[in-house]
């Protein structure tokens, strides 16, 4: 970890990225070979939520071999048509984060309580939908899949794909690394050089006349004004913070995502949903830009889930971009409806 | 209006065409027409259907597209939402290689 990069800063992506989500695989029984131990058709696993669907495999290829399979259709078996489903049928991406994948299972099947209840998920040992998965599941394309990812993160951020591509190729391969090993400090020890830092030692804002709500202890510096030397790496300097909206089945929502609006305020989470959603999110009480539409909702028909977390929507989207984005730079806000 | 009824409005698919601007690199073909005008809510996935067609590419032959020459964007992801992000004077500009260039 950089000694630049704030202790708060480090505490989020920290609890982003050791958190977990538990995932029960249960295993197609038609799909099973003859002599398979049928009794043994579930297989419970907590797995990191920046990791992606085929880095399990190789668990869940143990405990098959270990306990389910023969020995004769143990060697038989090939990992290389494996693939997954959610309960009802639905393709699970195995690109998106497990995160993201456990999140929008919740958001689209809340349970009564809200409580975290295991992910069903089936695995299939043959005929994998390729037309429909759109890659051949492997973990070298997941790996490519996930640098595109993050370069088109860095382009959103930047306006180019210079941090990403000017690391070394071991780091970059040391980025990938870290997910695979879901190991901390040697992720962030290479990622910190391309993600934005909040950077609470930036100097003073000026007074800004347009803004008088502008809230007073501020550390962020002006959107109006170029960013210097310092602010090189500034959440608050990107042109736009790389995030996605998923509705629950679908669709996913991308859009430019300034740090500051117009009239100077940072950007928040209630005036990105409002405006993204507006049958859904009610105006943002700091909103002075827009008209009120007629349709629009009297309080907030929905809530947004960021990492597992209920989001509280005064979040200012560029902090949200340094701090609870994803390993692949992305900030994925999941829309769940109240009740 | 209900919550749930604000999802099915969300879920309906946009009718807007977005300009596609094809530019091969390296050895790649070069297209005679390379404008085109395509659905928004199509995935990119289509575009690159597309572009094999045009080329006569056939199954397995090697394709890479690349936005602004800088990043493969997912193939699910929709064009409405690349042409929202990455959109230059009104195109998306889509570059197609028969290498990884910038894979």
């Amino acid at each position: 970890m950089a000694s630049s990069t704030p202790t708060a800063t480090t505490l989020f992506r920290r609890l982003c990225w050791d958190g977990t989500v538990p995932i029960e695989v249960k295993i197609d029984s038609k799909e099973l070979p003859a002599g398979s131990d049928r009794t043994l058709e579930s297989f419970y696993i907590r797995a990191p939520r920046v990791s992606y669907l085929p880095l399990l495999i190789q668990e869940v290829k143990t405990f098959l071999f270990d306990l389910v399979l023969d020995e004769a259709s143990a060697k038989d078996m090939k990992t290389d048509d494996w693939w997954f489903e959610a309960e009802g049928g639905a393709l699970l991406k195995w690109h998106w984060p497990v995160g993201l994948l456990y999140d929008l299972h919740l958001v689209a099947h809340p349970a009564p309580d809200f409580q975290m209840k295991p992910f069903t998920i089936i695995l299939h040992l043959a005929s994998p939908p390729t037309d429909k998965l759109l890659f051949t599941p492997s973990i070298e394309t997941c790996k490519q899949s996930f640098m595109g990812q993050l370069k088109e993160a860095d382009f959103l951020r930047w306006g180019n794909t210079k941090r990403v591509t000017s690391l070394r190729k071991e780091d970059q391969d040391g980025l990938w690394e870290g997910i695979v090993e879901h190991n901390f400090d040697d992720f962030w020890r290479i990622a910190s050089k391309i993600a934005p830092s909040p950077n609470p030692l930036a100097p003073p804002l000026t007074p800004n006349p347009s803004s008088p709500t502008l809230p007073a202890p501020s550390s962020r510096p002006a959107s109006t004004q170029p960013p210097s030397g310092s602010d090189r790496d500034n959440a608050y300097s990107v042109r736009s913070v790389p995030v996605r909206i998923y509705l629950p089945d679908g669709p996913v929502i991308q859009d430019l995502v300034p740090p500051f609006l117009e009239d100077g305020l940072p950007h928040s989470l209630s005036l990105f949903l409002s405006a993204q959603l507006p049958l859904l999110f009610k105006p943002s009480p700091t909103s002075s830009l827009s008209p009120v539409d007629p349709n629009a909702p009297k309080s907030n028909l929905a809530f947004a889930l960021i990492q597992g977390v209920i989001a509280p929507l005064d979040c200012e989207m560029a902090w949200l971009g340094a701090c609870m984005s994803g390993a692949d730079g992305w900030v994925n806000v999941c829309i769940g409806l109240e009740k | 209006m209900e919550g749930a009824e604000a999802l099915e409005t969300y879920k309906k698919k946009d009718a807007a065409k977005v300009v596609v601007r094809f530019k091969a690199v390296g050895n790649a073909p070069i297209m005679k027409q390379n404008f085109y005008k395509i659905t928004a809510a199509n995935r990119f996935q289509a575009v690159i259907q597309f572009l094999r067609k045009e080329l006569g590419w056939k199954t397995g032959d090697p394709l890479f597209t690349y936005i602004n020459l800088a990043f493969s964007p997912a193939p699910d992801d929709t064009v409405a939402n690349l042409y929202k992000s990455f959109a230059t004077e009104g195109h998306l500009i889509v570059n197609y290689s028969t290498t990884a260039a910038w894979g």
